[in-house]
């Protein structure tokens, strides 16, 4: 039994550092790279770099604006999420415990609504809001991540929602809760693991969205990240060694968050309490 | 019920938010003339990505000569067609004060534009510069970059092969260039390498058909619309024969032909550069990254590609050069002081000796104008001034329908691939004419 | 909570707790969507003030346009590769990743790291893998298959398709595993163990059961994604070699913004989004059946 076990160590072991090592292999590269001129790139991309120059960084930097980009990434992230998170599990939760048909048909419309594709509805967007004066500005830009993030978030709020007990909140009504008290007080701690899930795929896909803020932000103060990353490449071709030094300044934002709130999942904060 | 109080806040942010939707709305009529102290804010839309940081440079140029004026460079985004990019600019309430765009999409926004016809550089023009950018008789773009294309060889390597000094001229049939490629194959190195990306094969290999039809560009202009009403038989055309029957010999000399299609854009400057081939069909926009990987050798220039064997045929010797990107200055959702800014930014790219420094040196532009007598440092922009001076130029096909290349292009892969023969290609380059309104 | 019998309650409840969100996603998605519909019985072309109905024309050109069908044929072809392989390998990810070994959390970062970075970006790095990297290292060790880019060859290049998509998204399906398998009870488990249940049996009698949510959610992620994938169609194959791997998503943009026949491009997003609601709300409506109401 014991031998058995630990050689389905290995094989799980095994298995893990070969797929570990393909998903790594892109990003050793792009790590390499940018560590290196652009001429040295085009000619031998696999070579290590001959030094340690951090040039390539200091420029990215600069040249991006890094500063100003992390500030705006991190206002609309951060504003965008809390409120998806806010107003969707509320939402979700009048539509899990309320069975009218109102609601049922809104929830349909919601999961269908995720399959409608953005470029369909990409210039009908721009044309209305653009008429009615609300582009350019973050805050327009947030309102339409809340609008675009909501379906999913609820979808997936509906799913946990519905495995909560309702005993959990007849036995508090006892108690005297009411209304949205019940919901926040009993409801919502229930609901960290998936809020925390919902919120790292938010995080990472707002962080990283490019053709949404490339339509609504015009104006180079209001740029995010990924907007000012994009100044380094080219019609033709790219400034590899400089735009590889900038996609690395990108990404480590991202990471730490995402090491951050894995972690706190991990530790399994919640683990058994819905039982 | 602090809950209570949490739960009125949130509310409370949110009908804040909705507020601030219908409150812009008042605040859009202002947003234009948004003018402090006569300051004036203009746009730049660029779609010639590898200029970005040059543009933005000459833009800081401008603006320190000229105090009361901001430039904001903004670059299309790559894979969005500049069409797209400034279409949803439009529909957002934001367009950019000058656009750069692709001739053939110039007079789509003719309703929005400003009218240059009274401008001081429109004298000063090439002819024909301004033929994509005409609208009933007024000039609606700035010509704002001249490229020319066809084999971009290396002229030191071909002077060692041909044992002292090589001379483009003598290079005038099929025969000519096969020979040619064989000389260079013998001396131990690989002859030409032809990429395979679609807008280059189809945008401007093929259309070299199409320009060689006749001198006269209202008889190509005739030839389209017969292939539009399905006229004509390119299988039987001597001109299209002929184009293919050199892209067979570029086929059976090229130094990726076991994989044809497997190269990138890239691989051409490396190819010239570590002179693993001698010739790589390109335009003179491939300057920067040949100069970047072989920075000492200032020796390519052009070769035409011969289309028959006979050297006296109109294309054997000539090589295609056009306007290939206009600006347009937007009237709608500018205001006029923010047009005039935008009319003496032109100016100043015209007439200023920085501007023109910049233009020729920095961003290795060919002006469209007489009065710029800056001489271009960059070996392939001399090349096609010479072939100009010479007037041996073909009409370079910059209004064929938008999506053209893409279309066609995939059909030549299709072909230097061997997936399909000669008449197969030109019963899909006949098919997209015939689809095309 | 109180069952509110009135409609004007019922009103009040839902705006208290649903009312912005509503809101938001109907100005957001559903206007602009309307908008859009509307747009393809019109004659406007993306730029010009003014536009005429045409009525059903758009949707008659739409219909014949072969290339239009057979590019859906092979989004159906890839959407089921990448469906089966995402899910199966990030599902095995989880599983593996929650039995409590060592290094668990750097694996999971590691899987999960794809993710981080957007698909145009991605989609050039592994262009220059697939046409650089992978030549190199298949004409210096000699293995054939590697010899030549799989982007110069329709199928290689579809299967480059494929492998990037599951490679990008397995890492995202293994984060709603993984809470998933959190929410299996482990005494549950434990007690299955000790009555002499195996591996197998606790995976079909337990697991499964209880991941029905999970499982729910990764499918449709992996349908949606998978008919609208963009970025990594673009950045990695852009639709080549000569058009073989022009998904539909590419196709219809290409239609609306390339060729600038932007009422007829609509017209096959909307056949597009018809298709795909389909399909998802059949997934889905049957998914949702299998999960447990506790």
């Amino acid at each position: 039994m014991k031998k058995r076990e630990r050689i389905m160590l290995i094989i799980k072991f095994m298995f893990l550092g070969i797929f570990f090592l393909i998903y790594m292999v892109p990003f050793i590269f792009v790590l390499i790279n940018s560590f290196k001129s652009k001429r040295d790139i085009l000619l031998n991309p696999m070579a290590l770099p001959t030094k340690l120059e951090f040039s390539n960084f200091i420029n990215a930097f600069n040249k991006m604006g890094y500063i100003h980009g992390f500030v705006n990434s991190l206002i609309i992230t951060v504003f965008s999420v809390l409120f998806i998170i806010i107003l969707s599990s509320t939402t979700a939760y009048i539509l899990v415990r309320k069975k009218w048909k109102f609601n049922q048909i809104i929830f349909f419309i919601m999961v269908a609504s995720m399959i409608i594709p953005f470029q369909a509805i990409m210039i009908p967007l721009v044309r209305i809001y653009g008429s009615i004066g609300m582009l350019n500005s973050k805050w327009a830009l947030i309102y339409m991540y809340i609008g675009f993030g909501t379906s999913l978030a609820v979808f997936m709020f509906h799913g946990f929602i519905k495995s909560i007990p309702l005993e959990l909140e007849e036995a508090a009504m006892i108690d005297g809760a009411r209304g949205m008290q019940l919901f926040w007080l009993i409801v919502f701690p229930l609901l960290k693991p998936i809020s925390m899930t919902i919120a790292i795929l938010d995080v990472l896909w707002i962080w990283n969205d490019f053709l949404l803020p490339s339509l609504v932000l015009v104006a180079p103060e209001q740029r995010t990240l990924p907007l000012s990353t994009f100044y380094f490449y080219g019609t033709y071709t790219a400034d590899y060694g400089l735009s590889m030094a900038g996609l690395i300044l990108t990404i480590i934002p991202v990471i730490i968050i995402y090491l951050i709130l894995q972690k706190y999942i991990i530790n399994g904060v919640l683990q058994g309490s819905i039982k | 019920m602090k809950f209570k109080k949490a739960i009125s806040l949130l509310m409370s942010a949110l009908v804040a938010t909705t507020l601030f939707a219908g409150c812009s709305k008042s605040s859009e009529n202002n947003t234009p003339a948004q003018t402090e102290k006569k300051q004036v804010k203009i746009t730049v839309l660029n779609s010639k990505g590898e200029i970005q940081t040059q543009l933005e440079e000459m833009a800081k140029a401008f603006m320190s000569e000229n105090q009361e004026i901001t430039v904001e460079v903004i670059p299309a985004p790559t894979g969005q067609s500049p069409f797209e990019k400034v279409s949803s600019l439009y529909s957002s309430g934001n367009a950019p004060t000058l656009s750069m765009l692709d001739p053939g999409d110039v007079v789509k926004f003719k309703d929005k534009v400003a009218d240059l016809s009274s401008e001081k550089w429109v004298n000063d023009s090439f002819d024909r510069s301004l033929d994509a950018a005409k609208v009933d008789g007024k000039v609606i773009g700035f010509p704002f970059t001249v490229e020319g294309y066809g084999f971009i060889y290396n002229k030191e390597v071909l002077d060692k092969v041909y044992g002292g000094n090589f001379d483009a001229s003598t290079i005038k049939t099929q025969n000519d260039l096969e020979e040619m490629f064989k000389k260079i194959e013998a001396s131990g190195m690989g002859s030409i390498i032809v990429s395979p990306m679609d807008w280059s094969l189809g945008g401007h290999f093929l259309p070299l058909s199409y320009a060689t039809q006749s001198k006269s560009s209202d008889e190509v202009n005739k030839f389209l619309e017969d292939l539009k009403a399905g006229k004509v038989d390119l299988a039987q055309n001597k001109q299209f024969k002929g184009l293919m029957a050199t892209l067979d010999i570029m086929k059976k000399h090229n130094i990726s032909k076991n994989s044809p299609l497997s190269g990138t854009y890239e691989n051409g400057p490396e190819a010239l550069a570590t002179k693993k081939a001698a010739v790589w069909f390109m335009g003179n926009w491939a300057w920067p990254q040949i100069h970047e990987l072989d920075p000492e050798n200032n020796s390519y220039a052009f070769l035409p590609v011969p289309i028959s064997n006979d050297a006296n045929d109109y294309g054997n010797s000539e090589i295609p050069v056009g306007v290939t990107k206009y600006f347009i200055l937007d009237k709608e959702q500018n205001t006029e002081e923010q047009q005039a800014a935008a009319k003496k930014f032109l100016e100043w790219i015209v007439y200023s000796k920085t501007g023109q420094d910049y233009v020729v040196n920095k961003a290795n532009i060919i002006p469209a104008f007489k009065n710029v007598t800056v001489e271009p440092q960059d070996p392939l922009a001399k090349s096609i001034k010479n072939y100009m001076s010479q007037g041996k130029t073909l009409q370079f096909m910059v209004t064929l329908p938008s999506d053209h290349w893409s279309k066609n292009g995939a059909s030549m892969q299709k072909f230097l691939d061997n997936k399909i023969d000669v008449n197969g290609l030109a019963k899909e380059i006949q098919e997209y004419w015939k689809s095309v309104k | 909570m109180k069952e509110e019998k009135r409609f004007i309650d019922k009103l009040k409840t839902y705006l208290l707790y649903a009312g912005p969100t509503t809101f938001i996603f109907f100005t957001v998605i559903i206007l602009p969507f309307l908008f859009g519909i509307y747009l393809t019985f019109t004659s406007w072309d993306g730029i010009s003030n003014s536009h005429n109905l045409v009525g059903f024309s758009n949707y008659i050109e739409a219909f014949k346009d072969m290339k239009f069908l057979s590019s859906f044929g092979l989004t159906l072809k890839y959407v089921l590769y990448t469906v089966i392989l995402t899910n199966i390998i990030a599902f095995l990810f989880a599983y593996i990743l929650t039995s409590g070994m060592k290094g668990q959390n750097f694996f999971r970062a590691g899987f999960f790291t794809p993710n981080l970075i957007g698909g145009i970006i991605l989609g050039f790095i592994w262009q220059f893998i697939f046409s650089r990297l992978l030549v190199y290292i298949g004409n210096n060790f000699n293995i054939p298959i590697f010899s030549s880019s799989w982007l110069a060859d329709p199928v290689k290049a579809f299967w480059t398709l494929v492998i990037v998509s599951v490679w990008q998204n397995s890492g995202y399906m293994m984060v709603i595993y993984v809470a998933g398998f959190m929410n299996v009870p482990k005494d549950l488990l434990e007690a299955a163990s000790i009555d002499g249940a195996n591996a197998w049996r606790r995976m079909i009698n337990i697991i499964v059961p209880m991941m029905i949510p999970s499982i729910t959610i990764c499918l449709f992620l992996t349908l949606q994604r998978g008919f609208m994938v963009y970025d990594v169609n673009l950045a990695l194959t852009k639709g080549g070699p000569f058009k073989s791997t022009e998904l539909i998503s590419m196709y219809v943009y290409n239609q609306a913004f390339l060729s600038q026949k932007y009422g007829v491009g609509q017209a096959q997003a909307f056949v597009l989004f018809l298709v795909v609601a389909l399909v998802t709300v059949i997934q889905v409506y049957f998914s949702k059946k299998m999960e447990v109401e506790a």
